[in-house]
């Protein structure tokens, strides 16, 4: 028998009638840094769920350190050393990071606290007072406290959900350092879970692959398999499209100049000077982290957010100091980052949230047709294959592709002359992107201008004409995707500019 | 080793919440049996007087009815606040205002066609109804103040301002000292339409049709569902929230003080601390129980008014009013367990 840490065996669990885990196994050997890679909804974040106590497997045995454990929660896990950190941090904002670091029952620096946060900032490349408060970090400094939390409550296994989500490449990079010493000089046992192949293949030894809800390839030396056999085994076979950029450009549709933001609430400067121009047929990507200004800009441009000074024009109509609706009817579309929340509102119908952008077209004067509402919803799931079986049925209940895919086609089903679309694809599956991708295309050559906000560089690469970097509210640099280097616009990114 | 978990379930029967309040109803009567059966009375015997005496006859079933009104008019303004996914406790404190402005317009007002007197009194209750609220929905609105605490305690101030004005400046000599203020002319009172069948049910009648189509038909509706879903939805689309708020509120509160005018002007015919006897507080039971629906919180609130008057006639036998409010207040419990259970499923997670 090998010396497994960890075992779970012939794990099983469903979520009503979909199979989200059918008998997966998954072993890890101390020590080492795996891979578990997936699109969306393969099972990933199931399977960790389960490891770390917060659900419990319908069928299927795990062994932790060879013991077999009868039934894991929460506590149990976190005493056997199975610490996880999640997409959303799970700090108390407002404590310092001392609090944070040392609020776990299981901490093991009580009484050296400060020799350990020494050793592990240096590890970490932190260099941040412990009695910084939380809500004073940078986001790239959160992702590092959580990851050193897990250490303080003596976590050996440490299951790391998409860590590199909110890193800049350059911070990525240096996170990959750190694993790579926390697994050699702490014997930690590291799962990085991740749909990004180049991460897995940075970051890992070993790699797990999952496909609907099943272990498709398991302890794969990540050294002897190739990028083209992952993605086979994680996907089945895809096309990867290249794009067409060479489609006619047209006259100017949407232009923004010098744009100026500042937060009224603590006096920021969110938005310094910008300006940009976007013609009928093109396609402008911004990149930068995320809380750049981008949701600032993306808000006043689509007439959320009033508070600014500049100009937008939208076919050299002045609409800046118009309201959300008469830009709506000058056909502008947006798409906004926050789908559930903003885009569409959680707690009402498919039906009432597939209206939300044409109602007051359609309206007669108080009254809304019922027959004229679901007529629109259908010809949206048709037009836009939407899987939406229930119009009564509450948003939440569709899968995150098919929110998007409402969402989207909502916003495209009238042409719009502008869109904006913030991080379009974010969470979703390859299938979903793809088609989120190429109903951008199709507005593209139908003339609509596009902004397309993004932290994704691929998809900045695929669909972008011209590329904007938003560093700290300035556009600080621009790109032209076919000849830039993926490099220089990191470093832009992370606002290095030669 | 066994364990129970919960589910989610996917679907969830539309008729949930009309099984859920029938189960409720039968819960809350087991309840009530077991009570009388302490008290040593029979509750077949007891049940079935109260259903004679609640709906037996013409006149009965009348009062049960007009009982009824109140209960559905401020339950109909409750769920059309809740619309915007906002509580309102203060249907009590706004049955009085409403009472109150309808007997200030009559004392300061000439009218002398009595059809358009009433018209102009019923406007007044309603508008009163929507005074009561308006403190609660500008804090709202302005600084996001808790509509659940404010609606509540403007209940006080209003009964208090009622107090006020029964003791002093409208207290009718006539009345041997009792706190009331005098009764209004016999020409504004309400009419009957059979048997002791006010007037104000063919009103009540006309309200929830109009409160369904508010909630379910129109484009204040839906903007008012988008507003409650999420503010930022609502911005986002162009929809007013706030605005949207405060009108929903507004509304709302005037349904509740239009039932003050309608006992006004059919039961009471005077202010009085008898204008309503909790029937702001019953109604967000009915209204509750009924998912906010306008049209189950007519049927609802026709239940409970005819047991309200069940109540209150079986004391002749010796069994307390309360009885009615135990069935009342267990039938919200029960209907709203079952309808947990129509929402999530139990299932045994074997963990071996």
């Amino acid at each position: 028998m090998n010396n497994y840490i960890l075992e779970a065996k012939n794990i099983s669990k469903s979520f009503g009638t979909i199979k989200a885990l059918e008998d997966v196994n998954f072993y890890l050997e101390k020590g080492k840094i795996y891979g578990l890679l997936g699109e969306n909804g393969a099972g990933k974040s199931s399977l960790m769920n389960i490891l770390s106590g917060i659900y419990q497997p319908e069928r299927g045995t795990i062994y932790i350190n060879e013991q077999k454990q009868k039934s894991l929660n929460p506590e149990s896990a976190s005493k056997l050393g199975i610490g996880m950190v999640h997409q959303e941090f799970r700090l108390i904002e407002s404590f310092s990071i001392k609090d944070n670091l040392t609020l776990s029952k299981s901490n093991i620096y009580k009484k050296n606290f400060y020799e350990a946060y020494n050793k592990y900032s240096e590890i970490f490349s932190l260099s941040v007072s412990p009695n910084k408060l939380i809500n004073q970090l940078s986001v790239g400094e959160k992702q590092k406290i959580e990851i050193v939390k897990l250490i303080f409550k003596n976590s050996n296994i440490m299951l790391l959900d998409e860590p590199t989500a909110v890193l800049t490449p350059q911070e990525t990079s240096q996170l990959k350092v750190s694993l790579e010493r926390l697994s050699e000089e702490d014997e930690k046992t590291i799962v990085l879970i991740s749909h990004k192949l180049k991460e897995i293949r940075d970051f890992t030894q070993k790699v797990f692959v999952m496909k609907n809800g099943r272990m498709v390839a398991e302890d794969l030396l990540t050294e002897d398999i190739s990028d083209d056999e992952l993605i086979e085994l994680m996907m089945g076979n895809i096309q990867k499209s290249v794009i067409d950029k060479s489609n006619k450009i047209g006259k100017t549709k949407l232009s923004v100049k010098s744009i100026n933001y500042i937060d009224r609430s603590n006096n920021l400067k969110i938005l310094d000077d910008i300006s940009l121009d976007i013609s009928a047929g093109e396609i402008l990507g911004v990149a930068g982290v995320s809380g750049n200004g981008q949701v600032e800009l993306a808000n006043i441009i689509s007439g959320i957010e009033t508070d600014f000074s500049g100009q937008i024009l939208i076919n050299e109509r002045d609409v800046s100091r118009k309201g959300v609706r008469s830009r709506k009817k000058l056909n502008l579309s947006y798409i906004p980052e926050n789908r559930l929340g903003v885009g569409l509102a959680p707690g009402v119908s498919v039906l009432d949230n597939s209206i939300v952008r044409d109602y007051f077209k359609t309206r007669l004067g108080p009254h809304l047709s019922k027959t004229k509402t679901e007529t629109y919803l259908d010809g949206l799931i048709n037009k836009f294959s939407i899987k939406a079986p229930d119009s009564k049925a509450e948003i939440t209940t569709l899968s995150g592709g098919n929110m998007q895919k409402l969402l989207m086609g909502r916003e495209l089903t009238s042409n719009p002359e502008v869109i904006i679309a913030s991080q379009p694809t974010r969470g979703l599956d390859v299938n979903a992107v793809e088609a989120i991708h190429n109903l951008l295309i199709e507005q593209r050559d139908k003339g609509s201008a596009i902004l397309l906000i993004s932290e994704d560089l691929d998809e900045l690469f695929k669909l972008s004409n011209r590329l904007h970097v938003m560093f700290e509210g300035k556009i600080i640099k621009s790109f032209h995707p076919g000849s830039a280097d993926v490099n220089d616009i990191g470093l832009a990114m992370a606002g290095v500019i030669e | 080793m066994n364990n129970l978990k919960l589910f989610k379930r996917q679907s969830v029967n539309e008729l949930a919440t009309f099984y859920s309040f029938l189960i409720g109803f039968l819960i809350a009567i087991f309840i009530g049996s077991i009570i009388l059966l302490i008290q040593d009375k029979n509750p077949f015997d007891t049940f079935s007087l109260m259903l004679r005496l609640s709906v037996g006859s013409v006149n009965s079933l009348s009062s049960s009815l007009n009982k009824a009104i109140p209960l559905i008019l401020a339950g109909l303004g409750i769920s059309i606040i809740n619309s915007v996914k906002l509580w309102n406790i203060g249907a009590e404190g706004q049955i009085f205002l409403g009472a109150i402005a309808v007997n200030f317009v009559y004392i300061n007002s000439q009218i002398n066609n009595p059809t358009i007197h009433i018209f102009v009194l019923l406007i007044a209750g309603f508008i009163g109804g929507a005074i009561c609220i308006l403190i609660p929905a500008i804090t709202k609105v302005a600084f996001g103040v808790n509509e659940i605490i404010t609606t509540l305690l403007t209940n006080y101030i209003v009964i208090g301002i009622t107090i006020y004005l029964i003791n002093g400046p409208w207290k009718d000599p006539n009345s041997l000292n009792f706190p009331a203020a005098a009764y209004v002319g016999e020409e504004v009172f309400l009419p009957t339409i059979f048997g002791k069948l006010s007037f104000g049910f063919l009103i009540c009648i006309f309200f929830t049709i109009l409160a369904h189509y508010l909630k379910n038909k129109s484009v204040f509706g839906f903007e008012m569902r988008i507003a409650g879903g999420s503010a930022m939805t609502a911005v986002y689309a162009g929809i007013n929230a706030k605005q949207k708020a405060f009108l929903a509120m507004l509304i709302g509160g005037g349904f509740a003080g239009l039932a003050g005018a309608i006992e006004l002007l059919s039961q009471t015919h005077r202010v009085s601390t008898g204008i309503s006897q909790g029937f702001g507080y019953t109604a967000i039971i009915v209204a509750a129980i009924t998912g906010m629906r306008p049209l189950g919180i007519f049927l609802v609130g026709s239940l409970f008014g005819a047991l309200s008057i069940g109540g209150s006639v079986i004391q002749t036998i010796g069994v307390s009013t309360y009885i009615a409010d135990i069935i009342q207040a267990s039938t919200l419990f029960g209907a709203l367990i079952i309808q947990f259970f129509f929402n999530y499923q139990i299932r045994r997670v074997e963990n071996d």
